[in-house]
């Protein structure tokens, strides 16, 4: 009998260290999620997460050839949406919403032309107060980064934030585990849906993978890599009207392998043409970190 | 020179490298008699090309004249022109208001227009009428858009602005509107509350349906619909493209069925649940956009506006960036154009002839949305 109770209350005691080492594993857990980037809620409400700018392995050398070669970027601090951009903000604006799914107002907003895009960027930035980036009496409506506005993320955000501090080319670690993370060709039925449904990244991004691919602000050049800025690469000079932009991050119809952080693809900007219907084309707006934020980050460039 | 049709077995006759009989010793003369016939009949056809009246020469035999928006020092007017071109005359020539999308009453007698005033998100199009002549302006309305007049010439319809806040894109709409001329009241469609993101509406001739686009609203992703004018009904024509126009006799509709195509088609309008066949007649050109469709009053021709792809000229005060297509954009290098309508065939714009085309203005300064009209004296007789 004693033996028998000496036998449970080891059970016990093992289940109880168990448990304590599940607890454990929580905190543990909880004190990465406490290491998360904060996430900042703007004048008009949005929630956009605060990225503390960092140097990170930008591309691959196992893609397409455009994703390569891989190499080191340092990215200055910047807010990005928390989510991509949907039709209820849009409407808030009072701008006219192209897209082909409009039923939820929670799905993002889709077959918008890059300018579409950009002019979202500039109305959020007069409505909150802030000085749009977008110079909207130059042809390319050229940006000023130094604007404390929003605008759609350099290329290099993108997939900085994309890749929350991973070196895995899939959010989630495997092609596998992409169906927890994202709305791509395999789960999404043939359409979009409300932001924010799957798993954030790493860093509490929504959507970074699927749903709708994302507008970045730089001119697409399949070699862009091998001469590229070290620091907040901007992408390559413009040298024609009407050049292909860059889109990342997969969408509803995309199939896994162009889901990876480091897949990019060059897309027309659809501004001359009057029915834009693409309709996996869409964005989320970044703006720079506040210069106190950024004077923070400086020492541990 | 175009020399017309050649029979295609008087061609084979005389390329078939099987034709035996014409190797055979004892033919010469049949085949010199063969040759002489053929020669005849080339020489026909060449003098029956030499006779064949041009587009510009068929336009002038009309009695029609065509009304489009121009852009001309340093702001868009809206001007008419004899339908061959010739008499262009500036009705607006208001240099600091910019007049669009010019459409004449089924009478001949009022212009319904559009005006931009303003910059930026803070502009306002505004809806306009005035007489033929240019006189009596009136104001119909502010955010209010693309004016289409009832065949009866007695309601004037139009789209309400979506938002308080302008954009420049066509679909930017919410509603229809019609106002009464008679008595200056204005009420809504009777399915309004339900229409948004049209663009270019238009009546059928019968009055029964509104043929308009419709982009990313009420459920349809991109379309061509017909919206019965006092119901509820709306049928989607399951047609690719836009700016759809039926033709006045309400059998066939035209419309951009690409950048870079026009279409025409069948379409029975008095049927109630019409649909439209295959297309008959398609206007083309690969380096050129091609849009703004319109009927000549008789059926016999359709003008269209055609120039490059571009998406304005900030330069030009008053006007918006978007595709130059768009009302309100200023389109580089686009002049309107007309085609005889009267048979089914390809045109090609980049290889047809004079027989084929005509075009009615050369300046190239934004010349786009051309609507035919009857003379008020004439439209009366």
């Amino acid at each position: 009998m004693i033996r028998f109770l000496s036998a449970g209350m080891l059970t016990a005691i093992a289940c109880l260290a168990l448990l304590s080492g599940c607890k454990e594993g929580a905190s543990a857990s909880s004190s990465k999620a406490a290491a998360q980037p904060a996430v900042e809620k703007t004048a008009s409400g949005i929630e956009m997460v605060s990225l503390p700018g960092g140097t990170f392995t930008m591309g691959t050398n196992e893609g397409n050839p455009d994703e390569g070669p891989a190499h080191k970027v340092t990215v200055s601090p910047f807010w990005i949406d928390k989510y991509e951009v949907t039709h209820d903000q849009f409407a808030k604006l009072q701008l006219p919403d192209p897209s082909h799914w409009q039923e939820n107002l929670k799905t993002p907003v889709e077959r918008v032309r890059w300018r579409d895009a950009k002019t979202y960027c500039n109305e959020r930035s007069r409505a909150e107060g802030l000085t749009p980036c977008y110079n909207e009496k130059t042809t390319e409506w050229d940006c000023d980064y130094s604007a404390n506005g929003y605008r759609l993320p350099t290329e290099a955000e993108w997939e900085y934030a994309a890749r929350a501090g991973s070196d895995s080319l899939y959010t989630g670690g495997s092609p596998e585990a992409l169906r927890q993370y994202a709305w791509f060709a395999t789960n999404a039925d043939q359409k979009t849906h409300p932001v924010g449904q799957k798993k954030p990244n790493a860093w509490g991004i929504y959507d970074m993978d699927g749903n709708v691919s994302e507008w970045c602000e730089d001119v697409y050049s399949a070699t862009y890599y091998k001469q590229s800025p070290a620091v907040d690469p901007k992408g390559p000079p413009n040298p024609e009207k009407d050049v292909k932009r860059v889109m990342r991050g997969g969408n509803w119809s995309a199939p896994a392998e162009a889901c990876r952080v480091t897949f990019r693809q060059g897309q027309r900007t659809g501004n001359t043409d009057a029915c834009f219907a693409t309709d996996f084309c869409g964005f989320r707006c970044v703006r720079r970190a506040p210069a106190q934020q950024v004077a923070q980050a400086q020492p541990a460039k | 020179m175009n020399i017309g049709p050649i029979p295609a077995s008087l061609l084979l006759m005389f390329t078939s490298s099987k034709s035996h009989w014409l190797r055979r010793p004892g033919r010469s003369i049949g085949v010199a008699a063969i040759g002489m016939i053929a020669v005849a009949l080339l020489c026909s056809a060449e003098v029956r090309a030499a006779t064949q009246p041009t587009a510009e020469q068929k336009l002038k035999a009309t009695p029609f004249k065509i009304a489009w928006e121009a852009y001309a020092n340093g702001n868009s007017d809206i001007w008419i022109m004899n339908a061959d071109g010739s008499g262009k005359v500036n009705l607006t020539q208001t240099p600091n208001i910019n007049e669009h999308y010019p459409q004449i009453s089924p009478d001949g007698t009022k212009i319904a227009f559009n005006v931009d005033a303003g910059e930026g998100r803070s502009a306002v199009r505004s809806l306009w009428i005035m007489d033929i002549d240019g006189t009596h302006r009136k104001k119909i309305a502010d955010q209010a858009r693309e004016p289409f007049w009832r065949p009866d010439g007695k309601v004037l319809g139009y789209l309400p602005q979506e938002y308080e806040k302008f954009a420049v894109i066509d679909y930017y709409t919410k509603g229809m509107m019609f106002y009464h001329l008679d008595t200056g009241k204005t009420e809504p469609h009777v399915n309004s509350a339900n229409l948004r993101h049209l663009y270019h509406p238009r009546f059928s001739p019968n009055g029964k349906w509104i043929v308009s686009t419709v982009h990313g609203g009420m459920g349809f992703s991109h379309a061509i619909l017909l919206i019965q004018s006092d119901g509820d009904k709306i049928i989607n024509l399951k047609i690719p493209g836009c700016r759809p126009s039926i033709s006045p006799d309400g059998q066939h509709i035209a419309w951009g069925s690409g950048d870079h195509e026009i279409d025409t088609a069948p379409i029975d309008t008095d049927s109630d649940n019409p649909s439209v066949g295959p297309w008959q007649m398609r206007i083309q050109d690969e380096k050129n956009k091609v849009y703004h469709i319109a009927w000549s009053p008789d059926g016999k021709f359709v003008s269209f506006s055609r120039g490059p792809d571009g998406e304005g000229d900030l330069q030009k005060k008053g006007t918006f960036q978007a595709a130059c297509e768009i009302i309100g954009v200023y389109a580089t290098d686009w002049n309107i154009f007309a085609v005889p309508a009267d048979h089914p065939r390809v045109v090609n714009l980049e290889t047809c002839g004079p027989a084929d085309v005509e075009q009615l203005t050369k300046t190239g300064d934004s010349n786009k949305e051309p609507a035919w009209f009857i003379p008020a004296k004439q439209g009366k007789e």
